[in-house]
């Protein structure tokens, strides 16, 4: 189970992001509102809904994470960034009160990671965003642990949904732990058996399907 | 890890058999064992006397503690405990299963036996992940866990070290350490 001829990379958690981790990639594409502080001439047709040539000071307009932390510097007041939602006061209170409850999927798929990478914009909020983070995963590591390691040959689907991208390959890692243990117990761990994808594709012999 | 692989080093613990050929003594690299003589017991590796066994060519004398008493005794003090009780064999859910599998003939109330140490390895997976648990919620760097056996580490190990590790980082967000690449 552990050896594998193809690891993926896996995603740079905390400031990092590792360059080529897929699950990165595709986090750096949320898109998060900011404001421009100097004009940015012949840019107009960046921002859609407006007609002018040049995108002047002062525009409120939506950036994906990869282009405003390329712009981001803290000298040459480029751009300012508000923080999403789910990072904000009123979030924060309800990821203390019960940090469980909540659909983290839903509230962007890359909570943690998005998270992590909003501290690069040096908010003055900045330290409690970190600590709401990580107490937010340890109170839902519990579940998360619990339903991982107890579903065995069941349908996962409604568990896994509301868990963010993090915990999902957590799950993923418990799982694959208890399903080569009872895989082991019944006996079954040095069976052969045909890949998924041979059968999916039936590449089989004809004389073989046909009988 | 898997457990296969666990399985494997649990073979290499000894077990007494009772062979019905007899063979001289036998060097191998792993040391020497005994001259094999017909009717009298003599102690080998499991993966020896399983392949005898399979070959019809001994008799398994049960392991000491593969007994109702003494699994029952064991299962009452691991339920009564908060820590984990030291059990006879560090490879005691392997041996189970290779030599309740193999050799269920000679050893009495295979069935039972099999119940009783599912039921320790159940309480004994419980609390290691309470453990693993209040461990994370409480954020503590050392934690020491005593007489727990490989097979049990085994199941837990990926998602124990993952999570830690993802905890590590999300911590390690809190001080405002800048990172290598600017």
């Amino acid at each position: 189970m552990d050896s594998q001829s193809y690891m993926p990379v896996p995603p740079g958690i905390g400031m990092e992001e590792n360059f080529f981790s897929l699950d990165d990639i595709l986090l750096s594409h949320e898109r998060l509102p900011c404001r421009t502080e100097s004009a940015f001439p012949r840019l107009g047709f960046l921002e859609k809904s407006s007609e002018t040539r040049d995108i002047p000071e002062g525009t409120k307009m939506e950036m994906p994470l990869w282009l405003a932390k390329g712009l981001y510097e803290r000298k040459r007041r480029v751009l300012s960034l508000e923080l999403p939602k789910v990072y904000r006061e009123g979030w924060r209170t309800v990821f203390g009160a019960d940090p469980t409850v909540v659909d983290l999927h839903k509230m962007g798929p890359y909570y943690y990671g998005l998270g992590s990478q909003m501290l690069h914009f040096d908010s003055p909020e900045n330290p409690e965003i970190a600590n709401t983070i990580l107490q937010t995963f340890i109170g839902r590591f519990r579940r998360t642990m619990d339903s991982s390691q107890n579903a065995y040959n069941e349908d996962t689907s409604a568990l896994v949904e509301r868990l963010d991208c993090l915990e999902r390959s957590l799950f993923k890692a418990g799982q694959s732990g208890l399903n080569s243990f009872q895989l082991w117990e019944k006996g079954r761990s040095s069976h052969l058996t045909a890949s998924s994808l041979v059968i999916n594709y039936r590449k089989r012999k004809i004389t073989d399907l046909q009988a | 890890m898997d457990p296969a692989e666990v399985e494997f080093l649990a073979e290499k613990e000894m077990v007494k058999i009772i062979p019905n050929f007899s063979l001289d003594k036998i060097y191998l690299i792993g040391g020497d064992l005994g001259p094999f003589n017909p009717g009298l017991p003599v102690e080998v590796p499991v993966w020896l006397a399983l392949n005898l066994k399979q070959r019809q060519k001994c008799r398994i004398v049960p392991l000491e503690w593969m007994d109702i008493d003494r699994l029952e005794e064991i299962r009452e003090q691991e339920r009564k405990l908060d820590a984990f009780t030291p059990i006879p064999s560090p490879y005691y859910m392997e041996l189970t299963k290779l030599l309740l599998n193999h050799a269920a003939d000679n050893i009495p109330k295979a069935d039972e036996i099999r119940t009783l140490v599912k039921d320790i390895w159940d309480t004994r997976v419980a609390k290691l992940r309470l453990s693993a648990d209040s461990f994370i919620s409480q954020q503590e760097a050392h934690a020491q866990l005593d007489n727990l056996t490989l097979m049990e580490i085994n199941t837990t190990r990926s998602f124990l070290l993952d999570s830690l590790n993802y905890m590590y980082k999300l911590r390690s967000n809190l001080q405002p350490g800048r990172s290598q690449d600017y």
